[in-house]
């Protein structure tokens, strides 16, 4: 049965190609991936996607998909009805902390307890999930130490210049004066609701 | 004469022996920044001094000090009881670093091993001393604890040169240079030579570790047994002790002894804490397969005098049920009420397979059956809940009494994550800061 091309099936082309591949196809192989018989019907419904906000062009050009595709699809997917188990045993399981730590050697666990992060959806009581030598990156969530005083903020970085940011209005952004010490970055937040 | 040549090539082999520097502190110092540099000694729980930081040391608070007498020292002393899950967490840890780069690592004691990195050179592009220094930084950045490594062709040898420089240093004994590592080294100093082996030496005329190794061949074979043969040869260069990187697989006995603090004179409450040492040792033995023919227990009174007994076992057994009766007798030999006690242990002694015991001539077949099959469901539980999930009535009181009344709990005991249990916590360090 042939389903009928719409934005959501070309999306899903698009995201299964780049799961299984690591990389965008070019527009011949999209040809065939979206089943079309010319270049310019590629570029309909790329743009079509791209004008829906589901695709966008990075600084070069390239096209990137907006909602990142799942790396690790736990049960096959399929168009209708239940998965088949046989279908979910084909695919090897990946255990909440290998999912949840990266460097089990590096990592630690820290319990929240101040509200500076809520605008990023990180509670007090939340467990967070800290690791150690990696360098943290602009955008980063870290654990420091500013002045002799310990935080969970924003890595923002512009040059040289560093400035450590809350996700909470009533907080200020700090702006290390005599030193900086970086404990971790976070790499995971988990909350749990029920034993 | 100190221009003798034991080994004419550098690196016939490289063993690296790698010592956490104040461990159990510097795991304290590594998940409480705040403490880091401040006086701070482990061991609370024991009212002695287990480890002392650097900063402590510095002070002159030593290992193994009353800690009355280390307050005194110190006054601005932090006193952290032993938190043996965090410090075992760690110590996994180094050894899996330890791992990325050679298959082959010992784990010698919580906090030290050995590894063999022999013929690494060319795989890893580097010089031995940089696959050690690689190792040393890669702990220091991610555990955030300071390591230090000695490198030399035995182990004896590693470790004659991990303690050469401390704390965060390295040494480096390469085959030519092992005579002026030694000049100059007392022979106690050296690993395996105790306080008698040193004094037999000296009248051998060895003062030095030096001397000892100039001493020739058939002196050394006349006067020392194996052990002290094997010592001699690996001081000369020549590796004897491999490096074994399989975890232990048998054992020829196990102990297990606990210390607490304040001392106790409540007999029920220590018969308790004995009854759970039995308890403890059962389970390593259980999961071992092995089972003791002969049990030793014994208290320690809060002079640190040692009252022990020891009883043959009609038939070999690893089920606390079965030891209990024993225990109690000898319990009840060995308490003087009225005396303060530090401490009880268990040895279990002469372990053996524990498949196809045979069993005595007037006992019940059915009942053991039943007491085995009780144990497997104990163990299958604990899997589950956590260690001791099921225990005897007899040592319960631990349970109920807590170690809370008799010695502070850790800071990790007192955090219970949402989820977790009392027995069965999650597997990472839980880093203590206010954020």
């Amino acid at each position: 049965m042939k389903t009928r091309r719409t934005a959501e099936t070309v999306e899903r082309d698009l995201g299964k190609f780049f799961r299984a591949k690591g990389r965008m196809p070019t527009y011949s192989e999209m040809m065939k991936l979206f089943g079309v018989r010319s270049k310019s019907a590629v570029h309909f419904w790329i743009r079509k996607l791209l004008d829906g906000g589901r695709l966008k062009k990075d600084d070069r050009g390239f096209l990137r998909l907006v909602n990142r595709p799942f790396f690790f699809p736990l049960v096959g997917e399929v168009p209708a009805g239940f998965p088949s188990p046989a279908e979910e045993e084909l695919r090897d399981i990946l255990s909440f902390d290998e999912y949840l730590v990266n460097r089990p050697e590096a990592s630690f666990l820290l319990r929240v307890r101040g509200d500076s992060m809520t605008g990023e959806g990180i509670k007090a009581g939340d467990l967070v999930i800290v690791e150690r030598g990696r360098e943290p990156r602009n955008g980063d969530v870290i654990v420091a130490e500013v002045d002799g005083e310990w935080t969970m903020k924003y890595f923002r970085k512009k040059g040289a210049d560093v400035t450590l940011e809350a996700a909470n209005p009533a907080y200020p952004p700090v702006r290390p004066r005599e030193e900086l010490r970086v404990a971790g970055v976070v790499t995971a937040v988990i909350r749990k609701y029920h034993r | 004469m100190t221009d003798l040549i034991f080994s004419l090539r550098s690196w016939p082999r490289a063993i690296l022996h790698l010592d956490g520097d104040a461990f159990f502190t510097s795991c304290e110092e590594a998940i409480h920044p705040e403490l880091r540099g401040r006086p701070l000694i482990t061991g609370g729980e024991r009212g002695i001094v287990a480890c002392a930081s650097y900063a402590a040391k510095k002070l002159g608070v030593k290992r193994g000090v009353p800690l009355h007498e280390a307050k005194r020292i110190c006054p601005g002393l932090i006193v952290l009881p032993s938190d043996y899950e965090t410090y075992s967490l760690f110590s996994r840890r180094m050894f899996q670093i330890m791992r990325r780069y050679t298959p082959q690592v010992e784990e010698y004691s919580i906090d030290e091993a050995f590894a063999d990195l022999t013929g690494l050179r060319r795989a890893s592009r580097a010089s031995y001393e940089k696959i050690a220094a690689a190792m040393r930084e890669t702990i220091r950045k991610e555990m955030g604890i300071t390591v230090t490594a000695g490198l030399s062709v035995t182990k004896v040898l590693a470790k004659v040169a991990s303690k050469h420089r401390k704390p965060d240093g390295f040494t480096a004994i390469p085959g030519r240079d092992i005579p002026r590592y030694l000049a100059g080294l007392p022979l106690e100093a050296v690993w395996g030579i105790g306080h008698a082996t040193a004094n037999h030496l000296l009248k051998l005329g060895a003062r030095t570790a030096l001397d000892f190794a100039r001493l020739p061949e058939y002196r050394v074979r006349k006067n020392l047994t194996k052990p002290g043969v094997e010592i001699w040869r690996e001081l000369r260069g020549e590796s004897v002790y491999p490096v074994v990187s399989e975890a232990k697989s048998t054992y020829a006995s196990i102990s297990k002894t606990k210390t607490f603090a304040p001392s106790t004179g409540d007999g029920e409450y220590l018969f308790a804490q004995l009854l759970r040492n039995v308890e403890s040792a059962c389970i390593k033995a259980r999961r071992y397969h092995l089972a003791p023919r002969r049990i030793a227990l014994f208290l320690k009174t809060d002079t640190f005098a040692v009252a022990g007994l020891e009883a043959r076992l009609i038939r070999p057994s690893s089920h606390p049920l079965e030891l209990a009766g024993i225990s109690r007798e000898i319990f009840d030999a060995l308490y003087r009420p009225g005396q303060r006690y530090r401490a009880t242990g268990v040895i279990l002694l002469e372990l053996m397979e524990n498949r196809n015991v045979q069993l005595s001539l007037f006992e019940d077949p059915l009942r053991i059956e039943k007491v085995e099959r009780l144990y497997e469901a104990a163990d299958r539980l604990s899997e589950k809940y956590g260690k001791h999930a099921l225990h005897l009535g007899g040592s319960h009181l631990i349970d109920r009494l807590g170690k809370g009344k008799r010695g502070e709990p850790t800071v990790r005991e007192s955090t219970r994550l949402f989820g977790e249990t009392e027995r069965k916590h999650l597997g990472l360090p839980v880093l203590h800061v206010d954020v």
